[in-house]
């Protein structure tokens, strides 16, 4: 099971389902911290995801929630999201969700 | 002899016992960043990690070469002891002087040691510290040098700016919407909808990084202002992949191309103010086209926080130059600014010859005239040492009037959102607000109603201070 890292403005920012993220790659070596930017299933609970990795989600001061939250990944997406420098980034994944239903 | 390079100075810094090489296998996980941070809190040496957890052998990292003013004094190879008004005479001096830089070739380049170019480019080759535990990366570029040029009159910017690994060839970063760096995106590329050619210049001369923290003026090339500074042009090189130039004697310089139409997650970052607030997701994406770099390459940290460290001292000596001169061209009658490295450029000091709240006014609108960094200015009488931070706060304590003596100024658009005291909503408007303590005796009183200062050098005559000083031995007081 390998273990991610997403960051949101509030916990509560974070909603089960079907969502688009960025996603850090906890595994040790070289690459750790790598992004990817994905499609995935999302729960609280892991008995709701089958082959589920865990989902560390940290705060935008990085304050880190004190318990995981678990993730199947669908699909991988391209490094990044369309939008101009200095846009937000997480509402530009916003209104990509929401255009997607 | 100016220090060609981040080597040289190292030299320099170990036979004047301000250098510490750290031999035993650390991780660059977080331990790297927290030995950094421990000794910045300590007043402790430069570090030079030697041994790096993941990385072979020469690979490196470090840490805090202009992270005190007896650094700051070698640097500018002044001797280490400089007090500070000295130092900040000196480069005073120094800055009004331009030099442009040498263009060297390609083979007379350390940097071009080694090069990775296209699908080569993998910076997890490098190790780039996660410098605080929960930062949203592994900041590559922290004390580093970011070069950007307009095209369309040939300025060329140097400044220091956060970014990040995102992968493998990405990079995110963080140069602040009212920077330089984006003046230019916004002038020059992004109504063309072209990305921007940009380079994070790692581990060049210490001077090269010490300008790139200062408020050079627009269109002025930083490059020529670290030329006069070190008394010799600094010699640059071409970049492969753009016409960029950046300093030949650098460790490392990642090219890339900062993409006007696609943007990725940046932070959050622990940050110079000394907190890492909520600024994170607002910045820029860079596709890494190449990387340069000398064998045996050093990534250059700034374990970035509370004061002091390489931050607020460099820029307590740039930003206070850059901010006098500005005073001065706009008639304000000063005697000189401090910026107290515990204020992380937030907190000035300006002395004044004359005072009042007319002054204070002129200051006030001096510093909220464009993108606004600052937000605290206390204003002083000629009487106060303006470096003497003691003096300052009995100054502000006994002569600004809580009720006459604070102007302040609110705007939009253009406030510093690393600033830690702002909400989530104010840091997204960029709205903010800066007052100015007129902690100055008001001009229209008359000479025989204002207070006399009650030191041994105020409040006494020449005669008794002299009788006093010539006698002191004799006394048997021992201070």
């Amino acid at each position: 099971m390998n273990e991610w890292q997403t960051f949101v403005r509030r916990f509560s920012d974070m909603k089960e389902g079907k969502r688009e993220i960025f996603i850090k790659d906890l595994s040790p070596g070289k690459a750790k911290y790598n992004t990817k930017h994905v499609l995935a299933t999302v729960s609280k609970s892991q008995k709701n995801l089958k082959n589920s990795d865990v989902l560390w989600i940290r705060g935008e001061s990085g304050e880190k929630a004190p318990d995981p939250w678990y993730l199947t990944i669908e699909q991988e997406l391209e490094e990044f999201v369309p939008g101009k420098p200095w846009e937000d980034v997480l509402e530009a994944v916003k209104k990509r969700e929401s255009y997607r239903g | 002899m100016a220090f060609k390079d981040h080597r040289d100075f190292f030299e320099v810094l170990e036979r004047e016992s301000e250098l510490a090489r750290v031999k035993k296998e650390v991780d660059w996980d977080g331990e790297a960043g927290a030995i950094s941070r421990k000794t910045f809190e300590k007043e402790g040496p430069a570090l030079l990690f030697e041994k790096i957890k993941d990385y072979p052998e020469g690979y490196r990292i470090s840490n805090g070469t202009s992270g005190t003013w007896g650094r700051v004094a070698l640097s500018m190879m002044l001797p280490k002891k400089t007090p500070v008004r000295k130092i900040y005479k000196e480069y005073e001096e120094r800055i009004d002087i331009k030099i442009p830089p040498k263009i060297v070739k390609k083979a007379d380049a350390p940097c071009k040691e080694n090069i990775m170019l296209g699908d080569k480019v993998d910076l997890n080759e490098f190790p780039a510290p996660m410098v605080h535990e929960g930062d949203g990366g592994r900041y590559i570029g922290t004390w580093d040098v970011v070069v950007n040029k307009d095209p369309e009159t040939n300025w060329t910017n140097w400044g220091m700016y956060r970014f990040m690994v995102h992968t493998k060839n990405w990079l995110t970063g963080w140069p602040q919407s009212t920077s330089q760096l984006a003046f230019i995106m916004k002038k020059s590329y992004l109504p063309y909808n072209k990305p921007m050619p940009i380079a994070v210049v790692l581990g060049t001369d210490p001077l090269s990084h010490i300008v790139a923290t200062a408020g050079i003026k627009t269109f002025e090339d930083e490059a020529d202002y670290v030329g006069g500074l070190r008394g010799e042009p600094v010699e640059l090189v071409k970049c492969e992949t753009s016409d960029l130039l950046v300093p030949a004697h650098a460790e490392i310089i990642i090219e890339g191309e900062l993409m006007p139409d696609q943007i990725a997650p940046d932070g959050p970052f622990g940050e110079y103010p000394g907190y890492r607030s909520g600024t994170m997701c607002a910045g820029v994406a860079v596709k890494v086209k190449a990387v340069t770099y000398r064998s045996e390459p050093i990534v250059t940290m700034i374990a970035l926080g509370t004061p002091p460290d390489d931050s607020s001292i460099a820029a307590s000596l740039t930003a206070a130059v850059a901010m006098k001169k500005g005073l001065l061209r706009h008639g304000i009658p000063i005697t000189d600014v401090y910026v107290p490295p515990e204020g992380v450029t937030h907190l000035i000091v300006i002395g004044v010859t004359k005072g009042g709240t007319e002054t204070a006014r002129k200051v006030l609108d001096y510093f909220t005239l464009r993108r606004i960094m600052t937000n605290k200015h206390i204003i002083v009488d000629a009487d106060v040492d303006v470096f003497n931070m003691a003096e300052v706060l009995h100054c502000f304590a006994t002569r600004c009037h809580p009720g006459r003596g604070i102007l302040y100024e609110w705007y939009e658009g253009r406030s510093n959102s690393l600033t830690p005291f702002y909400s989530p909503e104010e840091r997204k408007k960029l709205k903010g607000v800066s007052v100015a303590f007129d902690s100055t005796w008001p001009p229209e009183w008359e000479k025989e109603i204002v207070p006399i200062k009650a030191s041994f050098k105020t409040i006494y005559t020449k005669e008794t201070i002299d009788k006093v000083n010539k006698n002191w031995e004799s006394y048997g007081i021992k201070i």
